[in-house]
Protein backbone atom coordinates (compact mmCIF):
# COMPACT_ATOMS: atom_id res chain seq x y z
CA UNK A 1 0.00 0.00 0.00
CA UNK A 2 1.15 3.56 -0.70
CA UNK A 3 1.73 5.25 2.79
CA UNK A 4 -0.06 8.78 3.27
CA UNK A 5 2.96 10.84 2.07
CA UNK A 6 3.02 9.78 -1.24
CA UNK A 7 2.68 12.91 -3.07
CA UNK A 8 1.45 11.60 -6.75
CA UNK A 9 1.86 15.32 -7.75
CA UNK A 10 5.54 15.21 -6.94
CA UNK A 11 6.30 11.84 -8.22
CA UNK A 12 4.71 12.23 -11.90
CA UNK A 13 5.76 15.95 -12.57
CA UNK A 14 8.88 15.43 -14.11
CA UNK A 15 12.07 16.13 -11.75
CA UNK A 16 14.95 13.66 -11.38
CA UNK A 17 16.69 13.19 -14.71
CA UNK A 18 14.33 15.24 -16.69
CA UNK A 19 15.65 18.48 -17.56
CA UNK A 20 13.53 21.18 -15.99
CA UNK A 21 13.38 23.02 -19.24
CA UNK A 22 11.64 19.72 -20.85
CA UNK A 23 9.06 20.57 -18.45
CA UNK A 24 5.82 22.95 -19.55
CA UNK A 25 5.88 25.74 -18.19
CA UNK A 26 3.22 26.08 -15.45
CA UNK A 27 -0.47 27.53 -16.58
CA UNK A 28 -0.64 30.51 -14.17
CA UNK A 29 -4.96 29.73 -14.46
CA UNK A 30 -4.50 26.32 -12.99
CA UNK A 31 -4.59 27.56 -9.24
CA UNK A 32 -3.61 25.01 -6.24
CA UNK A 33 -7.38 24.94 -5.63
CA UNK A 34 -7.78 23.22 -9.36
CA UNK A 35 -5.01 21.42 -8.97
CA UNK A 36 -6.81 19.81 -5.69
CA UNK A 37 -10.21 19.30 -7.39
CA UNK A 38 -8.93 17.68 -10.28
CA UNK A 39 -7.43 15.12 -8.34
CA UNK A 40 -10.68 14.04 -6.65
CA UNK A 41 -12.16 10.73 -6.99
CA UNK A 42 -16.14 10.49 -8.11
CA UNK A 43 -18.37 7.82 -7.79
CA UNK A 44 -20.42 8.18 -10.69
CA UNK A 45 -23.66 6.65 -12.95
CA UNK A 46 -22.85 6.62 -16.58
CA UNK A 47 -25.91 8.47 -16.73
CA UNK A 48 -24.22 11.80 -14.65
CA UNK A 49 -21.27 11.11 -16.97
CA UNK A 50 -22.87 11.49 -20.20
CA UNK A 51 -24.24 14.86 -18.76
CA UNK A 52 -20.80 16.48 -17.99
CA UNK A 53 -21.01 19.54 -19.88
CA UNK A 54 -17.56 20.12 -21.43
CA UNK A 55 -16.28 18.39 -24.85
CA UNK A 56 -12.86 18.94 -23.15
CA UNK A 57 -11.32 16.06 -20.86
CA UNK A 58 -9.31 19.45 -18.42
CA UNK A 59 -12.43 21.38 -17.90
CA UNK A 60 -14.94 19.01 -17.85
CA UNK A 61 -17.41 19.41 -14.30
CA UNK A 62 -20.09 18.42 -12.61
CA UNK A 63 -22.80 20.01 -9.90
CA UNK A 64 -19.51 22.27 -9.83
CA UNK A 65 -16.44 19.92 -9.40
CA UNK A 66 -13.93 19.04 -11.79
CA UNK A 67 -14.52 16.09 -13.34
CA UNK A 68 -11.16 13.52 -13.82
CA UNK A 69 -11.07 10.46 -12.13
CA UNK A 70 -14.10 8.31 -11.27
CA UNK A 71 -15.09 4.97 -10.67
CA UNK A 72 -18.36 3.20 -11.35
CA UNK A 73 -19.79 -0.49 -10.76
CA UNK A 74 -21.96 -2.41 -13.83
CA UNK A 75 -21.91 -5.89 -15.72
CA UNK A 76 -19.50 -6.56 -18.38
CA UNK A 77 -21.56 -6.62 -21.51
CA UNK A 78 -18.75 -7.42 -23.93
CA UNK A 79 -15.15 -7.63 -24.64
CA UNK A 80 -12.70 -6.81 -26.87
CA UNK A 81 -9.17 -8.07 -27.05
CA UNK A 82 -6.99 -5.07 -28.44
CA UNK A 83 -4.02 -6.44 -27.17
CA UNK A 84 -1.68 -4.24 -25.52
CA UNK A 85 -5.44 -3.16 -25.08
CA UNK A 86 -8.91 -4.87 -23.68
CA UNK A 87 -12.03 -2.54 -24.26
CA UNK A 88 -14.90 -3.25 -22.11
CA UNK A 89 -18.04 -2.46 -22.22
CA UNK A 90 -20.11 -1.75 -18.77
CA UNK A 91 -23.62 -1.56 -18.60
CA UNK A 92 -24.30 0.38 -14.74
CA UNK A 93 -28.40 -0.22 -15.52
CA UNK A 94 -28.04 3.82 -16.31
CA UNK A 95 -26.47 3.81 -19.37
CA UNK A 96 -23.22 1.82 -20.92
CA UNK A 97 -19.89 2.98 -21.79
CA UNK A 98 -16.74 1.56 -22.75
CA UNK A 99 -13.79 0.94 -20.46
CA UNK A 100 -9.81 0.72 -22.14
CA UNK A 101 -7.49 -1.38 -20.15
CA UNK A 102 -4.01 -1.43 -21.06
CA UNK A 103 -2.09 -3.99 -19.88
CA UNK A 104 1.59 -4.55 -20.22
CA UNK A 105 3.03 -6.43 -17.31
CA UNK A 106 1.91 -9.41 -16.19
CA UNK A 107 -0.02 -8.19 -13.55
CA UNK A 108 -2.05 -6.25 -15.44
CA UNK A 109 -2.68 -9.38 -18.07
CA UNK A 110 -3.89 -11.16 -14.81
CA UNK A 111 -6.38 -8.02 -13.62
CA UNK A 112 -7.90 -8.40 -17.07
CA UNK A 113 -8.30 -12.32 -17.47
CA UNK A 114 -10.04 -12.49 -13.85
CA UNK A 115 -12.67 -10.57 -16.03
CA UNK A 116 -15.18 -12.22 -17.79
CA UNK A 117 -19.13 -11.47 -19.46
CA UNK A 118 -21.77 -11.14 -17.51
CA UNK A 119 -19.70 -10.12 -14.34
CA UNK A 120 -20.21 -7.43 -12.22
CA UNK A 121 -16.97 -4.68 -11.92
CA UNK A 122 -16.09 -2.26 -10.45
CA UNK A 123 -13.76 0.46 -12.60
CA UNK A 124 -11.67 3.30 -11.59
CA UNK A 125 -10.20 5.26 -14.44
CA UNK A 126 -9.98 8.87 -15.77
CA UNK A 127 -12.63 10.30 -18.22
CA UNK A 128 -11.13 10.41 -22.10
CA UNK A 129 -12.25 13.64 -23.88
CA UNK A 130 -15.52 13.37 -25.87
CA UNK A 131 -14.46 12.57 -29.78
CA UNK A 132 -17.40 10.60 -31.12
CA UNK A 133 -17.94 9.03 -27.49
CA UNK A 134 -17.03 10.02 -24.22
CA UNK A 135 -15.39 6.87 -22.77
CA UNK A 136 -13.41 5.95 -19.29
CA UNK A 137 -9.55 4.61 -19.69
CA UNK A 138 -9.31 2.56 -16.65
CA UNK A 139 -6.54 2.32 -14.64
CA UNK A 140 -8.09 -0.43 -12.31
CA UNK A 141 -11.51 -2.79 -13.28
CA UNK A 142 -11.66 -6.03 -10.58
CA UNK A 143 -14.85 -8.22 -10.14
CA UNK A 144 -17.35 -7.14 -7.31
CA UNK A 145 -17.54 -10.36 -4.94
CA UNK A 146 -19.66 -8.61 -2.33
CA UNK A 147 -23.03 -7.71 -4.07
CA UNK A 148 -23.91 -5.05 -1.28
CA UNK A 149 -21.17 -3.14 -3.22
CA UNK A 150 -23.19 -2.23 -6.12
CA UNK A 151 -26.11 -0.77 -3.72
CA UNK A 152 -23.29 1.19 -1.96
CA UNK A 153 -21.94 2.64 -4.87
CA UNK A 154 -24.98 3.94 -6.16
CA UNK A 155 -26.05 5.68 -2.67
CA UNK A 156 -22.42 7.29 -2.81
CA UNK A 157 -23.29 8.58 -6.41
CA UNK A 158 -26.45 10.65 -4.29
CA UNK A 159 -25.00 11.45 -1.69
CA UNK A 160 -21.81 12.96 -3.52
CA UNK A 161 -23.96 14.23 -5.88
CA UNK A 162 -26.27 16.16 -2.88
CA UNK A 163 -23.40 17.17 -0.93
CA UNK A 164 -21.88 18.69 -3.86
CA UNK A 165 -25.67 20.21 -4.86
CA UNK A 166 -26.72 21.51 -1.38
CA UNK A 167 -24.39 21.03 0.95
CA UNK A 168 -21.22 22.30 -0.74
CA UNK A 169 -23.01 24.44 -2.15
CA UNK A 170 -21.61 23.95 -5.58
CA UNK A 171 -22.48 26.15 -8.87
CA UNK A 172 -25.87 24.22 -9.42
CA UNK A 173 -28.16 25.06 -6.76
CA UNK A 174 -31.68 25.31 -8.01
CA UNK A 175 -33.57 28.51 -6.88
CA UNK A 176 -36.52 26.26 -6.20
CA UNK A 177 -34.60 24.18 -5.00
CA UNK A 178 -32.95 26.51 -2.02
CA UNK A 179 -36.49 27.97 -1.58
CA UNK A 180 -38.16 24.57 -0.74
CA UNK A 181 -35.53 23.96 1.64
CA UNK A 182 -36.20 27.01 3.69
CA UNK A 183 -39.70 26.39 4.02
CA UNK A 184 -39.05 23.00 5.26
CA UNK A 185 -36.72 24.22 7.43
CA UNK A 186 -38.45 27.10 8.93
CA UNK A 187 -41.19 24.91 10.06
CA UNK A 188 -38.89 22.39 11.87
CA UNK A 189 -35.48 25.02 13.33
CA UNK A 190 -37.16 24.07 16.82
CA UNK A 191 -37.07 20.40 16.46
CA UNK A 192 -33.63 19.89 14.85
CA UNK A 193 -31.75 22.26 17.26
CA UNK A 194 -29.08 25.03 16.87
CA UNK A 195 -27.40 23.27 13.66
CA UNK A 196 -30.44 23.06 11.56
CA UNK A 197 -30.74 26.79 12.11
CA UNK A 198 -27.33 27.53 10.96
CA UNK A 199 -27.97 25.28 7.45
CA UNK A 200 -31.18 26.99 7.03
CA UNK A 201 -29.79 30.47 7.72
CA UNK A 202 -26.59 29.33 5.44
CA UNK A 203 -29.41 28.28 2.46
CA UNK A 204 -31.05 31.86 2.78
CA UNK A 205 -27.75 33.25 2.35
CA UNK A 206 -27.16 31.16 -0.73
CA UNK A 207 -30.27 32.35 -2.81
CA UNK A 208 -28.58 33.39 -6.17
CA UNK A 209 -30.24 36.68 -5.53
CA UNK A 210 -28.46 37.47 -2.44
CA UNK A 211 -25.32 36.20 -3.17
CA UNK A 212 -25.70 38.63 -6.24
CA UNK A 213 -26.37 41.35 -3.70
CA UNK A 214 -22.95 43.00 -2.78
CA UNK A 215 -24.49 44.88 0.00
CA UNK A 216 -25.38 41.43 1.83
CA UNK A 217 -28.92 40.63 3.61
CA UNK A 218 -30.26 42.83 6.78
CA UNK A 219 -30.43 40.53 9.84
CA UNK A 220 -33.97 41.35 10.31
CA UNK A 221 -34.88 40.35 6.91
CA UNK A 222 -33.49 36.89 7.72
CA UNK A 223 -35.22 36.71 11.00
CA UNK A 224 -38.57 38.14 9.06
CA UNK A 225 -38.08 35.60 6.13
CA UNK A 226 -36.99 32.49 8.42
CA UNK A 227 -39.39 33.48 10.76
CA UNK A 228 -36.93 33.07 13.65
CA UNK A 229 -36.62 34.84 16.94
CA UNK A 230 -33.48 37.22 16.79
CA UNK A 231 -31.29 35.82 19.25
CA UNK A 232 -31.70 32.34 17.53
CA UNK A 233 -30.58 34.22 14.41
CA UNK A 234 -27.48 35.67 16.40
CA UNK A 235 -26.04 32.90 17.78
CA UNK A 236 -26.52 30.85 13.89
CA UNK A 237 -24.52 34.14 12.45
CA UNK A 238 -21.97 34.60 14.55
CA UNK A 239 -21.16 30.43 14.53
CA UNK A 240 -21.02 30.70 10.82
CA UNK A 241 -18.87 33.68 10.69
CA UNK A 242 -16.66 31.83 13.56
CA UNK A 243 -16.69 28.87 10.64
CA UNK A 244 -15.89 31.39 8.06
CA UNK A 245 -19.04 30.48 6.35
CA UNK A 246 -20.50 34.07 6.14
CA UNK A 247 -19.19 37.29 6.83
CA UNK A 248 -20.54 40.82 8.41
CA UNK A 249 -20.38 44.10 5.74
CA UNK A 250 -21.40 45.79 9.34
CA UNK A 251 -23.23 45.37 12.35
CA UNK A 252 -26.49 44.42 10.56
CA UNK A 253 -25.89 42.68 7.01
CA UNK A 254 -24.67 39.45 6.40
CA UNK A 255 -23.32 37.64 3.05
CA UNK A 256 -22.48 34.23 2.06
CA UNK A 257 -18.98 33.39 2.19
CA UNK A 258 -19.77 31.19 -1.13
CA UNK A 259 -19.48 32.66 -4.13
CA UNK A 260 -18.39 35.99 -2.54
CA UNK B 1 -22.03 5.91 -24.70
CA UNK B 2 -25.77 4.52 -24.99
CA UNK B 3 -28.01 5.63 -21.66
CA UNK B 4 -31.09 4.81 -24.26
CA UNK B 5 -31.91 1.43 -22.52
CA UNK B 6 -31.83 2.15 -19.05
CA UNK B 7 -32.50 -1.13 -16.18
CA UNK B 8 -34.45 0.88 -13.27
CA UNK B 9 -33.87 0.07 -9.93
CA UNK B 10 -37.75 -1.55 -8.63
CA UNK B 11 -38.99 -3.16 -5.59
CA UNK B 12 -42.30 -4.71 -5.75
CA UNK B 13 -44.46 -1.52 -5.18
CA UNK B 14 -42.56 0.15 -8.30
CA UNK B 15 -42.88 -2.39 -10.92
CA UNK B 16 -45.89 -0.87 -12.28
CA UNK B 17 -44.45 2.70 -12.49
CA UNK B 18 -42.46 0.79 -15.31
CA UNK B 19 -44.80 -1.40 -17.36
CA UNK B 20 -43.01 -2.37 -20.76
CA UNK B 21 -39.50 -0.51 -19.78
CA UNK B 22 -36.66 -1.97 -18.38
CA UNK B 23 -35.88 -2.66 -14.52
CA UNK B 24 -33.82 -4.61 -12.17
CA UNK B 25 -35.02 -6.20 -9.17
CA UNK B 26 -33.25 -8.23 -6.50
CA UNK B 27 -35.73 -11.09 -5.21
CA UNK B 28 -35.41 -13.80 -2.53
CA UNK B 29 -36.23 -17.05 -4.37
CA UNK B 30 -39.16 -18.85 -2.94
CA UNK B 31 -39.54 -21.37 -5.39
CA UNK B 32 -38.19 -22.10 -8.59
CA UNK B 33 -39.52 -24.45 -10.90
CA UNK B 34 -40.14 -24.54 -15.15
CA UNK B 35 -42.81 -21.71 -15.31
CA UNK B 36 -40.84 -19.23 -13.50
CA UNK B 37 -39.18 -18.03 -10.47
CA UNK B 38 -41.45 -17.30 -7.34
CA UNK B 39 -39.62 -14.63 -5.10
CA UNK B 40 -39.90 -11.86 -2.78
CA UNK B 41 -39.08 -8.62 -3.84
CA UNK B 42 -37.40 -5.74 -1.59
CA UNK B 43 -40.14 -4.41 0.10
CA UNK B 44 -41.06 -7.85 0.68
CA UNK B 45 -44.39 -8.04 -1.79
CA UNK B 46 -44.52 -11.38 -3.66
CA UNK B 47 -43.41 -11.07 -7.88
CA UNK B 48 -43.67 -13.56 -10.21
CA UNK B 49 -40.79 -13.84 -12.75
CA UNK B 50 -41.16 -15.57 -16.03
CA UNK B 51 -39.21 -15.00 -19.51
CA UNK B 52 -35.78 -16.35 -20.04
CA UNK B 53 -35.41 -18.96 -17.18
CA UNK B 54 -31.60 -19.24 -15.14
CA UNK B 55 -30.18 -21.73 -16.55
CA UNK B 56 -27.72 -22.10 -13.23
CA UNK B 57 -28.82 -23.07 -9.75
CA UNK B 58 -30.17 -19.83 -7.92
CA UNK B 59 -28.75 -18.49 -4.79
CA UNK B 60 -30.99 -17.21 -1.82
CA UNK B 61 -31.29 -13.84 -3.49
CA UNK B 62 -31.02 -12.63 -6.92
CA UNK B 63 -30.78 -9.85 -9.41
CA UNK B 64 -33.16 -10.61 -12.54
CA UNK B 65 -33.07 -7.77 -15.32
CA UNK B 66 -35.98 -7.87 -17.58
CA UNK B 67 -39.28 -6.04 -18.69
CA UNK B 68 -41.75 -5.62 -15.92
CA UNK B 69 -44.81 -7.07 -17.07
CA UNK B 70 -47.16 -4.68 -14.31
CA UNK B 71 -48.26 -5.49 -10.97
CA UNK B 72 -45.59 -7.79 -9.26
CA UNK B 73 -44.34 -9.61 -12.63
CA UNK B 74 -41.34 -9.37 -14.41
CA UNK B 75 -40.17 -10.94 -17.61
CA UNK B 76 -36.92 -11.85 -17.17
CA UNK B 77 -34.14 -11.01 -19.86
CA UNK B 78 -31.00 -12.00 -17.45
CA UNK B 79 -29.93 -13.20 -13.79
CA UNK B 80 -27.35 -12.72 -11.55
CA UNK B 81 -26.87 -14.64 -8.32
CA UNK B 82 -26.25 -12.55 -5.38
CA UNK B 83 -25.54 -14.72 -2.64
CA UNK B 84 -27.13 -16.36 0.38
CA UNK B 85 -27.12 -12.82 2.40
CA UNK B 86 -28.03 -9.48 1.09
CA UNK B 87 -28.82 -6.07 2.99
CA UNK B 88 -32.62 -5.67 1.11
CA UNK B 89 -33.32 -2.49 3.29
CA UNK B 90 -30.68 -0.50 1.94
CA UNK B 91 -31.57 -2.09 -1.61
CA UNK B 92 -35.03 -1.02 -0.79
CA UNK B 93 -33.74 2.68 0.13
CA UNK B 94 -32.04 2.79 -3.08
CA UNK B 95 -34.92 1.75 -5.18
CA UNK B 96 -37.06 4.75 -3.54
CA UNK B 97 -34.52 7.54 -4.03
CA UNK B 98 -33.45 6.14 -7.76
CA UNK B 99 -37.44 6.33 -8.21
CA UNK B 100 -37.72 9.65 -6.13
CA UNK B 101 -35.57 12.36 -5.22
CA UNK B 102 -32.59 11.28 -7.47
CA UNK B 103 -34.38 10.06 -10.52
CA UNK B 104 -32.13 12.42 -12.97
CA UNK B 105 -29.03 10.69 -11.97
CA UNK B 106 -30.21 7.15 -13.16
CA UNK B 107 -32.69 7.44 -15.77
Amino acid sequence: MYSSEFDGAAAFSGGGFMPSQAAPAPDPSFSSHKNRNVRTLLPMTVKQISEISSNDESSATIDGVDVNTVTIVGLVCSIQDKEPQFVFLIDDGTGQIECGRWAHEQMEFNEVNQISQGMYVRVYGHLKPLQDKRSLNAYCIRPVTDFNEITSHFIECIFVQLYNTRLRGGGSIQPQLTSSNNVISSNQYNIDGGKNIDQMVLNFLRRPDFLANNNGVHRNVIAQQLNLPMDKLMEALESLNENSLVYTLDECHYKSAVNA
Amino acid sequence: MDTSNPAVFVNGELLHMHVGRRVRAVIQVIQSDNVGVTGKSTDGLQVVVKGILPSFALTNFVEVIGISDGDRSIRAEMWNNFGNTFDTDNYNQLCKLANGEFKHLFI
